[in-house]
């Protein structure tokens, strides 16, 4: 099965997309995306409660139920990302990069700690994490969204309140107009 | 890259990021609030960690979340 034929989301992700008015770009990048049943847990609004519904009934988001092998990956993966001077991760982050590693999922993330500890962690090495800034990269990669790429990430940032380093964004920018 | 570069990388991200917090906030609105969600809106700033902050302020992710929105904290990852 192709690694992008699944995502697993995390709470910050979820959070943020629920806000953003192109939420929906999501599900025309993934198969399906899938949702622990701990990250679901920690969601309450009604809009991003309503969203993750109506997604989960369409089949765009599916519940993703924690193993006790993922569970007891995953409590590894906190304990190990506590003893290096980088932001922890807790449990919720952790199910989803081991079901990532795991599985051979991408796991989506908003969620620095979760992106230090795929990087650095030696179990994680290999697992496909993605930030929003790589998801809409990619959607504007693929004509999923006509408009002027710029634009389209400061619609982001503004429905959001997320504010990507200028740095990535530069570069990321440059990688989209060098192959336009 | 070894694991001391890649520490080093992300140290002056994470610096990075705590500065922009720093600028951007509403230290106004920041400081006139209770003790606890005051707290927490500092901790975030310096810290990043939107989970241990939430649990400090008292209140659900979501909540926080929309509580930086007002202290116009940007989240940066």
């Amino acid at each position: 099965m192709s690694a992008e034929v699944f995502a697993i989301a995390d709470t910050c992700f979820l959070i943020d997309w629920a806000s953003w008015r192109r939420r929906n770009l999501l599900f025309s990048l993934f198969k399906t995306v899938f949702v622990p049943e701990s990250v679901l847990r920690e969601v309450r609004s009604e809009r991003t409660i309503e969203w993750i519904a109506t997604s989960l009934s369409s089949g765009s988001l599916s519940l993703f139920t924690e193993t006790p092998d993922v569970i007891a990956f995953a409590r590894s993966l906190v304990e190990k990302s506590k003893l290096l001077p980088i932001r922890g991760i807790d449990l919720p982050e952790a199910i989803c990069l081991a079901a990532g590693k795991m599985r051979n999922y991408i796991v989506i993330t908003e969620n620095r700690g979760a992106l230090m500890a795929a990087e650095i962690l030696e179990e994680l090495s290999g697992i496909n994490v993605w930030r929003s800034l790589k998801l809409i990269a990619e959607a504007l990669r693929r004509s999923l969204v006509k408009n002027d790429f710029r634009e389209v990430f400061a619609e982001y940032e503004v429905d959001t309140g997320h504010r990507f380093p200028k740095k990535d964004l530069e570069e990321v920018l440059h990688e989209l107009r060098g192959e336009a | 890259m070894s694991l001391e570069e890649k520490l080093e990388k992300w140290r002056r991200l994470e610096e990075e990021a705590r500065e922009l917090r720093r600028r951007e906030a509403d230290w106004e609105f920041i400081n006139s609030q209770p003790p606890r969600i005051r707290a927490a809106l500092k901790l975030y700033v310096e810290t990043g960690d939107i989970r241990l902050a939430s649990k400090i302020a008292g209140i659900e992710i979501e909540d926080f979340r929309e509580l930086l929105r007002l202290a116009k904290i940007p989240v940066v990852v």
